[in-house]
C-alpha cells in the first residue's frame, strides 16, 4: 500500500529573530537579552506587491516569503500539496478584533481582520499566490504544529498521492499574546518569546539537489518511556546518529524532558536552537530547519551544540520534540549519501 | 488518480442544534424539523440572528460529562465530549483500548468562547491564566480526548469549515498507510461572539431562516455542535469483532486557490475536490445516489457548488439537499455533523429535505424537498468548502455494498 521512495529536503527558509532568510547565523549569531523578541524581517519588495505589503498580516508576509523562496531555490512553481502548521495563527489580526469587540462593542468590526484571522490564511494565501489546486492543509497543535503539519505531508509521499509538498510552520507574536505564552507556560522563564517563520520544500523526484533526506517521522501523546524507545529505535534502524537535535532551551524543567536521551543514546551529542531563536510554537520548524541546513554544510557548528565543540552529521541527525514533556515528535534527516 | 482502499467506520457520535445524538438527530431529520431558532445561550448585542444553537448550556453539559463544576472547561469541547463518547460507545471501544487509537479533531474558534468573555482579566490580572490555556485550538482536542484517556496520537487540523472533513481524510490517510488501526476524527465548534461579529462584518449572515439554493437566499445562520467517526482498518475491526455503520470509500480535498472568503464563480476547488473523491472511490457520477451539499446559503457559495455540481454530473445530478436550514452551519464541525447525517441516511434510507427551499435560483440546482422514506442509497458525496477555498468532498458508502 504504502511507498517508501526517499523523501528529499529541497530547501529550507527562515525569518525569525536571527538574520532572516540566510544562514549567517551559523557563524555570527545574534544574541538578545530581552525576554520578548521580534522576528527581523527581510525587505519583502521582491516577494509581494506593494498593495498585498500594506494588506497582509506579518505571519502571511512572512508565510509567502520563506514559501516563495524554498519554491524558487527548489525550482518547483505548483507543489502537490501545501501544509501549514500554526500554534496561535494571525494573533496580530485575532488581537485587533478581539480588543475592538470587547472594549468598544459589536459594531463596526473590520471584516479583513476576521479574514486574516483564521488559522489556513497561509495555505491559502499560498495555493491562491502560486497557482496550486492541490492538497491543502492547516494544523494547530501547540509546539508540535509543524511536527502535525510535516507528519501529513509525510503520509501524502508514502501514499503515493504526492511528489512535492511545501510545509511550513508560521507563528508570529504581539507584545499581548507574548504576555499570555508567559501566562500559560507555553515561554518559561530564561526564555526568550519569539516568532518564526519557516518553509520546507519536499521532494521524491530521485535527481533533484537537496539538503538532505527526512529518513522517518512518529508523533507520540503521552508515550510510555518504553514507546518512546521503541519509536526512536524503529526510525534509527538501531544505527547511532551523528547527533541529537533537542529543544533545550536552558529552562530545567522544559530540559528535563531530553534526558532519557543520555540513557537511550549514550555518548551521543545533545544539540540547541532555543537558546538562540527563542520559543514560540513554530520553534520545531526552526530546529527542522536548522539540522536540514547543517547537513547539507556536512558540520554542525559549535553554537548548537550543548557542550561547544563542532559535530559532523555523516550518520544523520535525529530530532527529538517534546512538548509539555507529554507529546513528542521524533524524525531523522540524513546525508544526501545516505550513512557512509 | 487511483483508488483508494476503503476505511471502515464502525462507530459515530453526534451533537447539534437538532438534537444530542444520533436518535434525537434521526427523528428531527424525519420530521424535517429545524434546530434554528432565537438566540438562547450565546450573549450578544446580535439578537437579530437566528442560530442553530446546541440546547444545553455549558453547566448542562459539564453535568452530562461528569465534570466538577469549576473545572475549567469550553463549549467546544464540551460539546466534542459529548460527540465523542457516544461515538466510541458504538464502536465499543474503552480506556483500554486508546493508547492504540489515534485522534484527529477540527476546529478553529477552539477556547474563544471564554478568551473573548475574560479577555479583560487575561490581561490585566492573573484570575484566569487557566483559560488562556484552554484558548488554542490543539488545547481543545486534548481537552476533550482527556475526559476518555490516552489516545496515542492527539492533533488539530484547521481549516475553517472543512476542518471536520479534512480531519477525517487524514484519519483515513493514516489507516491506509499502515500508521494506525483506528482513528477517531471529526470536529467540533461552539457560536462565539468572534465569529458571529466576523461572518456579520462579511455580511454574509440571513436575519431570517437560511434557505439555500433559494433564489430568495440572503446568507448562512450559525450553527454549532460535534460530530466524530471512528475510523478503522478491515484487519482490526475484525479482529475486535466490531461492526461496520457504514464505509469511507472516498475522499479528496482541493484548494480553489481563488480567494480567502469567496468562492470561485465555477466552483472549480468543489468540482477538483468531488472529482477526486469519486475517483478515491473507484466510482462513476451516475454511482452517487444524494449529495449532501455545503449548501451555505450565502449567494456566492450556491452559485459556485451549483456551477461545479452540474459540471461533474450533468444531466446525472442524483437528489441534492443542504441540511444547514435544519442545523445552521456548524463551520469547524460541519464535515462531520453532515457526515453522521448521511450515515443515518444510508442506514435508514431517506434523502434529507433541503428545508426552508421555495424558489429556483437562475441556473442553480433544485434541492429535494420530499422526504423519500425507504428509497435505498448505496453512495452519498459530502461536500464541506471552507474560507481560503478549502474544499473537501467525502464518499460515504452503505454497510454491506461490496466496493
Amino acid at each position: 500500500m504504502t511507498q517508501d521512495k526517499s523523501i528529499k529536503v529541497l530547501s529550507a527558509k527562515q525569518i525569525s529573530i536571527q538574520k532572516p532568510l540566510s544562514e549567517e547565523w551559523m557563524d555570527s549569531p545574534e544574541t538578545y537579552q530581552e525576554s520578548y523578541v521580534k522576528a527581523v524581517d527581510p525587505d519583502f519588495k521582491q516577494f509581494i506587491s506593494a498593495g498585498d505589503a500594506r494588506r497582509l498580516g506579518k505571519l502571511l508576509k512572512r508565510a509567502l516569503a520563506t514559501s516563495l523562496s524554498v519554491l524558487q531555490e527548489g525550482g518547483i512553481t505548483n507543489p502537490d500539496a501545501i501544509v501549514t502548521g500554526t500554534g496561535f495563527g494571525s494573533v496580530e489580526n485575532t488581537e485587533l478584533f478581539l480588543d475592538a469587540m470587547v472594549r468598544e462593542g459589536e459594531q463596526m468590526l473590520k471584516p479583513t481582520q476576521f479574514m486574516q484571522s483564521t488559522h489556513n490564511t497561509a495555505s491559502s494565501l499560498i495555493g491562491i499566490n502560486t497557482h496550486s489546486h492541490g492538497y491543502n492543509s492547516t494544523y494547530t497543535q501547540k509546539g508540535l504544529s509543524f511536527d502535525s503539519a510535516l507528519y501529513d505531508a509525510w503520509l501524502q509521499f508514502r501514499l503515493g498521492k504526492i511528489n512535492s509538498a511545501l510545509v511550513g510552520g508560521h507563528d508570529e507574536m504581539t507584545p499581548v499574546f507574548a504576555g499570555f505564552m508567559r501566562k500559560a507556560g507555553h515561554v518559561k522563564d530564561g526564555e526568550i518569546c519569539s516568532e518564526a517563520a519557516v518553509s520546507v520544500l519536499l521532494s521524491s523526484q530521485p535527481d533533484a539537489p537537496a539538503l538532505c533526506t527526512l529518513e522517518g517521522l512518529k508523533l507520540l501523546n503521552e508515550p510510555e518511556p518504553a514507546e518512546l524507545a521503541d519509536a526512536i529505535r524503529s526510525i534509527t534502524g538501531g544505527n547511532v546518529p551523528s547527533a541529537i537535535m533537542t529543544g533545550m532551551s536552558g529552562n530545567s524543567e522544559n530540559d528535563s524532558w531530553y534526558g532519557f536521551l543520555r540513557d537511550l543514546l549514550p555518548g551521543v551529542p545533545l544539540l540547541r536552537y532555543k537558546h538562540l531563536f527563542g520559543v514560540n510554537f513554530s520553534s520545531s520548524a526552526i530546529g527542522f530547519y536548522a539540522v536540514a541546513c547543517c547537513i547539507k554544510k556536512g558540520i554542525i557548528p559549535a553554537c548548537l551544540a550543548l557542550d561547544g565543540a563542532p559535530v559532523k552529521t555523516d550518520q544523520g541527525i535525529l530530532i527529538v520534540n517534546a512538548v509539555e514533556g507529554r507529546h513528542y515528535s521524533i524524525s531523522l534527516l540524513k546525508p544526501i549519501c545516505g550513512g557512509l | 488518480m487511483a483508488q483508494g482502499k476503503s476505511v471502515l467506520i464502525t462507530g459515530c457520535g453526534i451533537i447539534s442544534a437538532i438534537g444530542n445524538g444520533k436518535q434525537e438527530v434521526l427523528d428531527a431529520l424525519l420530521s424535517n424539523r429545524t434546530g434554528i431558532g432565537p438566540l438562547k445561550y450565546l450573549k450578544t448585542q446580535h439578537t437579530e440572528f437566528p442560530v442553530g444553537e446546541v440546547k444545553m448550556s455549558d453547566s448542562e453539559m459539564e453535568q452530562a460529562m461528569g465534570i466538577k463544576p469549576g473545572t475549567p472547561t469550553t463549549r467546544t469541547a464540551l460539546m466534542g465530549m459529548i460527540a465523542l463518547h457516544e461515538a466510541l460507545a458504538e464502536a465499543g471501544l474503552d480506556r483500554s483500548d486508546l493508547p492504540r487509537v489515534a485522534f484527529v479533531n477540527g476546529t478553529t474558534v477552539g477556547g474563544m468562547d471564554k478568551s473573548e468573555q475574560y479577555y479583560t482579566d487575561f490581561i490585566e490580572n492573573d484570575t484566569r491564566n487557566e483559560y488562556i490555556k484552554t484558548h488554542d485550538c490543539g488545547s481543545c482536542s486534548e481537552m476533550t480526548a482527556g475526559r476518555f484517556g490516552r489516545f496515542r496520537y492527539i492533533t488539530t487540523i484547521s481549516t475553517a469549515c472543512s476542518s471536520a472533513a479534512n480531519a477525517i481524510e487524514l484519519g483515513a490517510d493514516m489507516i491506509r498507510a499502515g500508521e494506525a488501526d483506528i482513528v477517531v476524527a471529526g470536529g467540533s465548534e461552539c457560536i462565539t461572539k468572534f465569529h458571529l461579529n466576523g461572518f456579520n462584518s462579511l455580511m454574509i449572515l440571513d436575519h431570517g431562516q437560511c434557505r439555500p439554493f433559494d433564489a430568495e437566499r440572503a446568507g448562512l445562520n450559525l450553527g454549532e455542535g460535534a460530530a466524530y467517526l471512528v475510523l478503522e482498518s478491515a484487519e482490526s475491526a475484525a479482529r475486535r469483532g466490531a461492526k461496520a455503520v457504514a464505509l469511507l470509500s472516498g475522499y479528496g480535498n482541493a484548494c480553489d486557490a481563488f480567494h480567502q472568503t469567496a468562492s470561485s464563480p465555477d466552483g472549480e476547488g468543489a468540482f477538483q475536490a468531488m472529482s477526486k473523491a469519486l475517483a478515491d472511490a473507484g466510482l462513476k457520477p451516475s454511482d452517487i445516489d444524494y449529495i449532501n451539499a455545503h449548501g451555505t446559503g450565502t449567494p456566492n457559495n450556491d452559485v459556485s457548488e451549483s456551477q461545479a455540481m452540474k459540471r461533474l454530473f450533468g444531466e446525472q445530478l442524483p437528489p441534492v439537499s443542504s441540511t444547514k436550514s435544519l442545523t445552521g452551519h456548524t463551520t469547524s464541525a460541519s464535515g462531520s455533523v453532515e457526515a453522521v447525517i448521511c450515515i443515518l441516511a444510508l442506514q435508514n434510507g431517506f434523502v434529507p429535505v433541503n428545508y426552508a427551499w421555495a424558489n429556483p435560483m437562475e441556473d442553480g440546482i433544485i434541492p429535494n424537498m420530499e422526504l423519500k422514506p425507504s428509497r435505498k442509497l448505496r453512495h452519498i458525496l459530502c461536500n464541506s468548502f471552507g474560507f481560503g477555498g478549502n474544499d473537501s468532498s467525502l464518499v460515504l458508502t452503505l454497510a454491506d455494498q461490496a466496493v
